[in-house]
């Protein structure tokens, strides 16, 4: 059925005008009475032994209530069960400049502040890793006792026979590409209120309520449990509206931790908010990886084989590493038909801030490579970009020689699409000189078929409740980010019981009130909380259709739920003349007229009257349910979603990533025109096609798209973590350059329906997968543009000119510290000097910055 | 250090507020007077997130002392709906999806009413280079555009019937 | 992120902000449009006794052209004031050319003239917040004996970042300053150091109030380009102005000003020179361009690299060359 009342409608979101008027409420605009303020102190150092802290002086300061350490939360965690590597504050090391040693709670910021000045911690400084590469010789003195070479973990996956597919191919490209770090800077910092209540029992701070910027309530509930030794039925987490996430507020950030921690030993509330440049390094952005690719392909353009050998440089600590690395590899996957892969990942530890997860998770980087290089085989192959594309499509349903199922796949269309809107056939490589275009795809998973925390549990619950006037109350764990899953559970609850957005209120991310959802992240919500709304729904429905099928001696199955009126289904097909002869307002109109509760107490006693009147062919949704609760006594659902277990993958060591109930499917052509003289690169207009598999709500569908799309253009162009000696250059958004609207493009988002049979309406991911083939359509654009190829991402002006004078002989200038961006072979860090013959900060004598200089002194003139 | 007494003017009506010398406006707006719709977003007057018009011109609230702001005009995001409704901006940021996680979307009503109050009918280019002080993460700014054109509209269309 | 706090004078007089000045010289800082006082005060770099709000001294805004004698702008006149004036964009096209592309428009609506002309010198070493400058062991700027740019040296390079100075120092501008001792004037050309940390001629007791553009340098072709990675907020990693006149084809009189590549805003000798009584072609400009770079002593101040942002001052030179001329 596609004949939708609501579905596929766009639609305001439902918390839209709490945030247009500034009074919705985000964590850092909620205040307790006697709340006090928390901050916490970070280490100057990237990698040290605590020896001593001093708190006593910080203590007696006037204002300061409470002063916690490591001792005071010594129980490790970390996202994954296989990483508890990290404490809320230091035990017995500090691994990153930004660490958190110690926090001071007290009446105001400024107090706070002066407090942590009087913290005195003694360190003993240890030589300190900066480059992934050579953190994995490290022998001594490691991250982590426990891992060897500084190694989070590695893994090593043969699929198929690629070294026979390579040996066959017609043509063989082989490259290093690498990627710079990037974070998500989501535009809320992130903020932890937490507050306990004395207990009537023991008379003792008993629960725990915590509000925060949280994409994960449920995992930060469970996180504080272990660090507090609390049970978990004890914990509130509350997520407010969030401002933004793209996966930086996905797993429980020290804070949140610290805050909770604080108000224990305060015994008071305390809001933590982070400065931005604390958010910088809380980070758990994408690692700045290394990626040398190898693919194989025929003379017909079918791709024989792929290897990929990725390093990623992951920070100090493990979180989502593990997951991180087996994404790039298994993403490998799905997208085209590839016979033989090999994949070799290796997760590293480094002393600087932690990586994470972010949009488009760990696919990201490699398909900067993969991309840029099938383009640099289609031009051996003299062989458009979109054919060889079209040449290797998979042939669904199917599983992928990694494991991975897939069913609905709109890529040709996506192809199509972007081929067609953007003229790619009469201008492909006949814009005037500068100016070009370039094509790129990507995927994603909606959602991972295996979560974290290995259990049966359902990934989704959703109850419903609706009360006698025909209000529907959804409790759903989803927690909406700003990416509008509130509006999309109320649509679906709506769509599946015929009745009007203006009906259903959601209640979201409260873990008191709400049954489990494990939270948004991995593009999850729509396919596995969508599906357990439409569960509920569904169940509810039932129940509401017995009870109205009695009313209206019919079958159960015989009712037509729609449009706020339950019908006989020949009424229903009847359509909407029936409903008009009844003069009821259309769902829109009801939604708007005020005194709405007087009309249905009016249709209430009409209900009444029309009761001795025998069997009617439709009942009001009111009546509908009033029968409904008179029948059942009360009238509540419930629904949840596990996904299926065909879906969950192969049986190889790490196979439990990757595998997704569905994937959605992006296809993109770039324009951009490259400056030859400065090295800039203009981006004039993306084509974006999408198939989410069925948009729901048509105006955010575009909206995440677009918002994709244009990170990824960040990522391609201006975004970069800029490291010197494990000092973050550039940790805040004057120097973190997030795009401004002046060098914003226009991007068409195309928005293609391949309905998935498993996804709720057939719905899929929409807010993630087009991220990753922006970056290789702006490189293969900058191409076709003026012959360069870059392999080092972000094409910065200077990059880009570095490149163009290598290509014309120009006269050699040092424009990118040593690294040529079309084939880096390291790392490149900013110029300068940390150190200096004695002088700079205290490190480790085998601390590399201690390498004596190679930088030139300005000298003084 | 001593607070002092200041008078300060936000959405057309007078607060008597003892603060200290060094707090800045955005900090007595939300803490002082819980107005919490201006909202911190970076620390390096880079973002936009609190945005208020200071007698008319937007400026940034993180970026001023509250105290020497005594004397002005300030209108905050709270002082942008009309008798309670949305303005039409506010509809249309949300019926076009020119908001999405919202956190910037008070500094963007601030600088969008001023630009329209400057120009009622600006060009895409005038818009692109209006919203340019504000940093947004969710929408690239795209969907803001049909949401202006489609608030320019609505006034448009309002203006005759209503008034 | 709160401020450390302070004593805040608030003066609605010239003379009533000179005797504050006077009294307490060095433990004071004066706040205008607070666009880089603030910041750097949440970072730290600055813990004054006193914060002299000046935003209120009327006197000291606004444009005055004088008849025959140019024009005479008030250093409280908003960057957005300048922007927009029609006077000077009709008579002097490169300030307000340049004053267009200082940040973003809501700072333009709070940044002065005066506020882009004493700009504090900038560096990534330097614009940090304290916790960071202690895991850097501080710079020769604050607190610290190294420059992390230039490590073998004792000088300061923080990097001199405002947009407005090459422009008006292509315009020949003066400033004035009050002090304890009356009104002086001086060349703008003679206000900075072109040392990173003592970086401009302004005692602790003197604040710069006025602008003056000469009448010599009313109506000459003007343009200024800005090297930034966005279109908005960024400062610039290297910025050149041009302004010239022209009679009969041939250059009369031009000058070229670099900036955001050295710790003060420059004109680029010889430049002058090099362009006068010539017509302007390709080869020239870019004659100019090569002298413009030499001038440019970038280092890992900002970002992007060094050498980009020289070759940038080379080709913007020239393309601003060009424009001017077209």
């Amino acid at each position: 059925m596609t004949d939708f009342t609501i579905i596929g409608k766009p639609t305001a979101m439902v918390d839209a005008a709490g945030k247009t008027t500034g009074a919705g409420k985000y964590a850092d605009d909620l205040s307790l009475p006697g709340m006090l303020v928390g901050r916490i102190l970070h280490s100057p150092f990237p990698h040290a032994r605590i020896k001593r802290i001093d708190t006593s002086r910080a203590e007696k300061l006037d204002g300061v209530v409470a002063v916690v350490t490591g001792k005071d939360a010594p129980n490790p965690y970390g996202i994954l069960p296989v990483g508890h590597d990290e404490h809320a504050l230091a035990t017995d090391k500090v691994r990153y400049v930004g660490d958190n040693v110690a926090c001071v709670a007290a009446v105001d910021e400024s107090t706070a502040d002066k407090a942590l000045e009087l913290i005195d911690v003694e360190y003993e400084v240890l030589p300190a890793y900066f480059d992934p590469e050579d953190s994995m010789k490290a022998e001594t003195e490691l991250i982590h006792d426990n891992k060897p070479h500084n190694l989070e973990k590695d893994y090593h996956h043969v699929f198929g026979d690629p070294e026979k597919a390579f040996a066959e191919a017609a043509h063989v490209a082989e490259a290093r590409f690498i990627a710079n770090e990037v974070t998500h800077a989501a535009m809320e910092p992130h903020c932890t209120l937490a507050s306990f209540e004395i207990d009537s029992l023991t008379g003792k701070p008993g629960r725990l309520t915590v509000w925060s910027s949280t994409q994960v309530p449920y995992y930060l509930q469970h996180k504080l449990s272990l660090v507090l030794e609390m049970q978990m039925s004890q914990i509130r987490v509350i997520k407010p509206l969030v401002g933004g996430g793209f996966g930086g507020k996905s797993e429980v950030i020290p804070l949140e931790i610290i805050a909770a921690v604080a108000a224990r030993a305060a015994r008071a509330p305390v809001k933590i908010t982070y400065t931005r440049e604390e958010v910088f390094w809380a980070h758990r952005g994408r690692p700045r990886t290394i990626i040398d690719l190898k693919t194989g392909v025929d003379k017909d353009g079918h791709i024989t084989a792929v290897k990929a050998r990725v390093v990623q440089d992951g920070g100090a600590y493990c979180s989502y590493g593990v997951v991180t690395i087996l994404y790039s590899g298994a993403l490998l996957g799905a997208l085209y038909d590839i016979p033989n892969i090999q994949y070799d990942g290796y997760r590293v530890l480094t002393n600087k801030p932690v990586c994470g997860a972010m949009r488009g998770h760990g696919t990201v980087n490699v398909r900067f490579a993969f991309e840029s290089q099938l383009d640099e085989l289609a031009l051996k192959l003299k062989m458009d970009s979109a054919e060889i594309r079209r040449r290797n499509l998979l042939k669904p349903p199917c599983i992928t020689i990694n494991g991975l199922r897939v069913q609905s796949y709109g890529l040709p269309e996506c192809i199509d699409k972007v081929v067609e809107r953007s003229g790619w056939k009469n201008r492909i490589g006949k814009l005037p000189k500068g100016r070009g275009l370039g094509i790129a795809c990507s995927h994603y998973v909606s959602g991972a078929a295996n979560s974290i925390i290995r259990s049966d549990m359902p990934h989704s619950t959703v109850n419903i409740k609706i009360d006698r006037d025909g209000g529907v109350v959804v409790y759903t764990g989803a927690s909406d980010i700003g990416q509008g899953s509130d509006t999309m559970v109320a649509q679906i609850a709506a769509e599946t019981l015929g009745c009007s957005m203006a009906r259903v209120k959601v209640v979201a991310a409260d873990t008191d009130l709400t049954p489990i959802d494990i939270g948004s992240y991995s593009s999850r919500v729509t396919f596995m909380n969508g599906n357990a709304t439409l569960r509920a729904a569904q169940d509810v429905k039932k129940q509401i259709a017995t009870a109205a099928a009695r009313k209206m001696a019919c079958a159960p199955e015989d009712l037509v739920f729609r449009e706020d009126k339950v019908s006989k289904n020949h009424v229903g097909a009847g359509g909407l003349p029936a409903l008009a002869e009844q003069g009821s307002p259309s769902p829109h109109q009801q939604s708007s007229v005020s005194g709405r509760v007087e009309g249905q107490i009016l249709r209430g006693s009409l209900q009444q009257k029309r009761k001795d009147e025998g069997p009617k062919d439709q009942l009001t949704f009111e009546e509908a349910v009033v029968a409904a609760i008179d029948f059942h006594g009360a009238l509540s659902g419930t629904g949840s979603y596990a996904p299926p277990a065909e879906a969950r993958g192969g049986k190889h060591k790490g196979a439990g990533v990757g595998p997704s109930p569905a994937y959605s499917y992006s296809a993109q052509v770039a324009e951009v025109s490259v400056d030859e003289e400065t090295g800039e690169v203009t981006v004039h207009k993306v084509w974006a096609s999408h198939d989410c598999g069925r948009a729901l709500n048509p105006v955010s569908v575009e909206g995440q798209i677009i918002g994709s799309v244009w990170m990824g253009m960040g990522q391609a162009l201006t975004e970069e973590m800029v490291w010197k000696d494990g000092m973050l250059m550039n940790p805040g958004l004057l120097e973190y350059r997030s795009p401004s609207s002046v060098e914003s493009p226009e991007i068409e988002a195309i928005i293609v329906e391949s309905v998935d049979p498993e996804g709720p309406f057939g719905a899929k991911e929409c807010s993630e997968g087009s991220l990753a083939a922006t970056i290789p359509a702006i490189a293969n654009a900058v191409y076709d543009a003026v012959g360069v190829r870059l392999h080092e991402s972000p094409f910065t002006p200077e990059r880009v000119l570095a490149a163009l004078r290598a290509k014309k002989n120009a006269k050699t200038l040092n424009l990118t510290e040593g690294v040529d961006p079309t084939s880096p072979v390291r790392f490149r860090e900013h110029g300068g000097s940390l150190w200096f013959r004695g002088k700079g900060p205290e490190r480790h004598a085998q601390d590399p910055s201690r390498r004596e200089s190679v930088v030139k002194a300005g000298g003084d003139d | 250090m001593k607070k002092e007494l200041i008078e300060l003017r936000v959405n057309g009506r007078s607060h008597e507020l003892a603060i200290q010398p060094s707090q800045l406006l955005l900090d007595v707006l939300r803490q002082d007077l819980q107005m919490t719709g201006s909202k911190r977003g970076c620390d390096d007057s880079s973002c936009g997130a609190c945005t208020v018009l200071v007698d008319g011109t937007p400026m940034l609230s993180c970026t001023m002392l509250a105290a020497s702001c005594e004397g002005q005009e300030i209108t905050t995001v709270e002082g942008v709906s009309e008798h309670g409704s949305l303005a039409a901006i506010q509809k249309a940021y949300g019926d076009w999806g020119g908001s999405q996680c919202g956190y910037c979307t008070p500094g963007f009503m601030m600088t969008v009413k001023h630009l329209l109050a400057q120009n009622p009918n600006p060009s895409e280019e005038e818009i692109r280079s209006g919203l340019s002080s504000n940093l947004c993460r969710c929408t690239g700014y795209s969907q803001m555009y049909q949401a202006i054109k489609a608030a320019i509209e609505a006034e448009q269309k309002a203006v005759p019937t209503t008034r | 992120m709160s401020l450390p706090q302070f004593r805040l004078l608030r003066p609605r007089t010239l003379d009533e902000a000179v005797g504050y000045l006077a009294k307490h010289t060095d433990k004071l800082r004066v706040l205008a449009g607070g666009t880089d006082l603030i910041p750097s005060m949440r970072q730290k770099l600055f813990e004054p006794e006193y914060v002299l709000d000046i935003r209120h001294v009327v006197e000291l805004k606004g444009i005055q052209p004088r008849a025959g004698e140019g024009v005479s702008i008030g250093a409280l006149t908003s960057l957005s004031t300048i922007e927009h004036s029609d006077f000077l964009r009709r008579h002097y096209p490169v300030l307000p050319e340049a004053a267009a592309t200082v940040a973003s428009p809501v700072l333009r609506n709070m940044g002065t003239l005066g506020g882009n002309i004493c700009l504090d010198t900038r560096c990534l070493w330097y614009n940090q917040s304290l916790t960071w400058r202690k895991g850097c062991g501080f710079c020769i700027k604050k607190d610290g004996d190294l420059c992390h740019v230039a490590p073998g040296g004792s000088k300061c390079w923080a990097v001199f970042s405002g947009d407005t100075p090459p422009a008006l120092l292509c315009l020949n501008a003066e400033v004035e300053i009050a002090g304890p001792s009356g009104l002086r004037r001086l060349p703008l050309r003679e206000f900075y150091t072109g040392v990173g940390d003592a970086y401009r001629k302004l005692r602790p007791s003197e604040l710069l109030t006025r602008v003056f553009l000469p009448e010599a340098s009313v109506d000459y072709l003007g343009v200024y380009r800005k090297l930034r990675v966005r279109g908005s907020i960024d400062y610039p990693l290297a910025g050149v102005a041009v302004v010239l006149k022209r009679s009969n084809g041939h250059v009369s009189d031009a000058r070229l000003a670099i900036t955001a590549v050295n710790p003060a805003p420059l004109l680029v000798k010889g430049a002058s020179e090099m362009l006068a009584g010539k017509v302007i072609d390709e080869a020239l400009a870019e004659a100019v361009g090569d002298l413009a770079a030499k001038t440019a002593k970038p280092l890992t101040t900002s970002a992007l690299t060094p050498e980009y942002r020289r070759e940038m001052i080379r080709v913007f030179a020239k393309r601003a060359v060009l424009a001017a001329n077209n």
